[in-house]
């Protein structure tokens, strides 16, 4: 077993999960999303983009992107949030932000699918 | 830029995590601490607004306590995350700068600046294996003459040289082994418009390794090298070499052009040089007995010519059995013994060929005092004893630097110039002579440009055009002047190449053919002057028959009309 392995593994599931629980629930019900988890959610996507970083393989190049896309989407949504709370209808603002979420979580997904294709493609 | 962006990248994994571990915690624990507003209600900072002055905090900016000032509780989390993020903030800049010094880097950034440069050239361009003495030359010449180069040297002094020296054209350069084949791919071996590589070091197996890998990675490649050793040569012919350079056998064929045709000579160095440059008026070797001290590889090819011009020759050699000489004086000739052995009072010239400078400086200086008359021939091996060969000042010094360059200029600027310098050589001196009274009352006394015309679509559209319409375009058409038609430009074509078929110095009446290559050599003005009449049709056609031919729709229609 390798350390390095379980560490890696660990944050790219975790920004998955994370990501996903903050995803679950009413689209336009602000009380169903709550701030910290999304805040968790980019927290653990930076540190696997970072995690990400210098892998010359293929497969590791995919998975930078898959990152990237997820980063990209989750600040999207916490810059909406910060810039527009308070200025309009909050259920139309959470829409907004779930649904940029929703779409950071499918990166998650194919980030994780990779993980796990490249793990099973190990022979040893 | 790719692969340094990920080395710097992965170098960084750790400081980056460090640092949004060490935000995120302090953000996070900002937004939870109690605070109390203006109306003195409780209150909690945002994520946001946490985020906002953990970062002005952590980057030391600073900007005091925002929105409202803060609890008790607040600054007890701010104390702590201070020192909590500045220090990974420092660590992780403290990072960035030891990786921008380091060595490792900074190579990998300098190949893929070099590769990058090379790869975006949109010009013809020669790849120089060295840039030792010759090179130098070379790429100043190449320079001069608007000639791209990319640069391999392995000596950091050398690049540094040629980095500090002033070129018309910025000279990609690399500080590396030529003898790597990924170094001559990075040097643009595979690119379109790479024109020949030149691999001038002083080391043959150097040479030699250059010369497979390039034939090998790119066989349509013109390759040109220098060989001293006749082994190596004659490897280096075997797998198709282009032009195998050898200093010593250049400058044994060279002698004799001297004492053959004088004026042969003068025109091969005249238009092999760099533009601009005045030459020393040449001497003319004296017939009759000569010694030739030294009977290496410079020797063996000065007796050897000398004797085909009937000279006869008396050699002094130290080592004999070494060099294969059976009819020689024994001595280095830098004695007065020595050289009266060989009858030096009587003989007429004297080579001091060995490959020690100060030794042939010795043997000139004592033969000197014997007889003053002597013609002197001294071979310079070393360019830092440029100084003292300056002082004797010889008839001829013979540098291995200049006749290496000279030679491959004569390759690059045109195949259509070394064809006809092959030519000259078979024309008497009394041709030359001729054609070198006729370049000098035309281009005047300084080194003139020398390039090559195709008569065809892409190089030359008015006349192809003209030719299309049926009407004939002479070689004198080429000649006036676009300000002033009865003017003459200065130039003068040199050779018209027809179907292969070379016709030297033409007559300006004759008349030009699609396909036609001419080599012209005149002034810069007159060179850069030439490709208005060669694209423009409405002058070239004024300078035919003095008419203008009318451009716009409307005026061509009332000529039309009147006629």
């Amino acid at each position: 077993m390798n350390l390095e392995k379980v560490v890696f593994g660990f944050f790219i599931v975790l920004a998955m999960t994370l990501n996903f629980g903050f995803f679950i629930g009413d689209i336009d019900n602000p009380t169903h999303h709550h701030v910290y988890e999304l805040y968790a959610a980019i927290i653990v996507s930076l540190i696997a983009t970072v995690l990400k970083f210098g892998d010359r393989t293929h497969v590791g190049a995919i998975l930078l992107s898959t990152s990237l896309a997820a980063d990209l989407q989750l600040i999207a949504a916490a810059i909406l949030w910060a810039a527009l709370s308070g200025k309009m209808d909050e259920s139309s603002l959470t829409v907004y932000i779930v649904s940029l979420s929703g779409g950071a979580l499918m990166a998650n997904f194919v980030s994780v699918i990779l993980l796990i294709s490249e793990t099973i493609s190990q022979r040893r | 830029m790719n692969s340094v962006l990920f080395l710097m990248l992965r170098r960084l994994r750790r400081p980056l995590i460090l640092i949004i571990v060490s935000f995120a915690i302090s953000v996070i624990g900002l937004s939870l601490m109690p605070g109390v507003d203006d109306k003195d209600q409780l209150w909690h900072m945002s994520i946001f607004e946490a985020f906002y002055v953990i970062s002005y905090t952590a980057t030391t900016i600073g900007f005091g306590e925002i929105p409202y000032p803060f609890s008790q509780a607040q600054r007890l989390w701010m104390t702590f995350s201070i020192y909590f993020t500045v220090i990974p903030w420092f660590y992780a800049i403290g990072r960035i700068i030891t990786l921008l010094q380091d060595p490792g880097l900074r190579l990998a950034m300098v190949t893929e600046r070099f590769t990058n440069s090379v790869r975006s050239l949109q010009e013809p361009f020669y790849i120089l294996c060295s840039y030792g003495e010759s090179a130098s030359l070379l790429a100043k010449a190449l320079d001069e003459k608007d000639i791209r180069v990319v640069v391999i040297e392995s000596q950091q002094d050398r690049i540094n040289e040629l980095e500090l020296g002033n070129t018309y054209n910025v000279i990609p350069n690399l500080c590396a082994d030529a003898k790597l084949p990924e170094n001559l791919v990075r040097a643009g071996v595979h690119h379109p418009l790479c024109c020949g590589v030149v691999t001038l070091t002083d080391d043959d197996e150097v040479n030699l390794a250059v010369a497979v890998a390039v034939k090998l990675m790119n066989p349509s490649l013109p390759v040109l090298a220098r060989a001293e050793r006749d082994d190596i040569a004659a490897n280096m012919a075997s797998f198709g070499t282009d032009h195998i350079i050898n200093p010593y056998t250049l400058f044994g064929d060279q002698l004799a052009m001297r004492v053959h045709a004088l004026g042969t000579y003068i025109l091969h160095e005249w238009l092999t040089d760099t533009p601009g440059d005045k030459l020393p008026p040449p001497e003319y070797p004296p017939l009759g007995r000569w010694v030739v001290c030294g009977y290496g590889r410079f020797g063996k090819s000065v007796v050897k010519n000398l004797e085909r011009e009937h000279i006869s020759t008396t050699i002094i050699e130290a080592a004999p059995e070494l060099t294969g000489c059976n009819k020689c004086i024994l001595g280095s000739g830098t004695e007065a013994k020595t050289l009266l052995e060989a009858d030096i009072n009587n003989a007429v010239g004297i080579v001091a060929g060995t490959d020690n400078d100060i030794n042939n400086l010795s043997i000139v200086m004592t033969a000197f005092e014997l007889n003053p008359k002597l013609f002197v021939v001294i071979r310079k091996n070393k360019h830092h004893n440029n100084a003292l060969f300056k002082q004797f000042n010889a008839d001829i010094t013979m540098q291995p630097t200049d006749i290496i360059a000279h030679e491959c200029l004569a390759h690059m600027i045109s195949p259509l110039l070394a064809q006809f310098l092959e030519l000259v050589r078979n024309q008497t001196n009394e041709w030359a002579n001729q054609l070198i009274s006729q370049l000098v009352s035309i281009v005047g006394e300084s080194v003139p440009e020398t390039w090559a015309v195709t008569i065809n679509h892409a190089n030359a559209p008015a006349v192809t055009e003209l030719l299309n319409n049926g009407a004939s375009v002479s070689l004198e058409n080429l000649t006036q002047d676009p300000l002033n038609r009865e003017q003459r430009l200065s130039l003068v074509p040199l050779m018209l190449s027809r179907n292969n078929q070379p016709l030297l110095v033409p007559d300006t009446s004759t008349k030009l053919m699609a396909g036609d290559c001419i080599l012209f050599c005149g002034r810069p003005s007159a060179k850069s002057a030439l490709p208005t009449l060669l694209n423009n049709t409405k002058i070239l056609t004024y300078m035919i028959n003095g008419v203008e031919i009318p451009d716009s729709l409307v005026w061509r229609w009332l000529k039309n009309w009147v006629n």
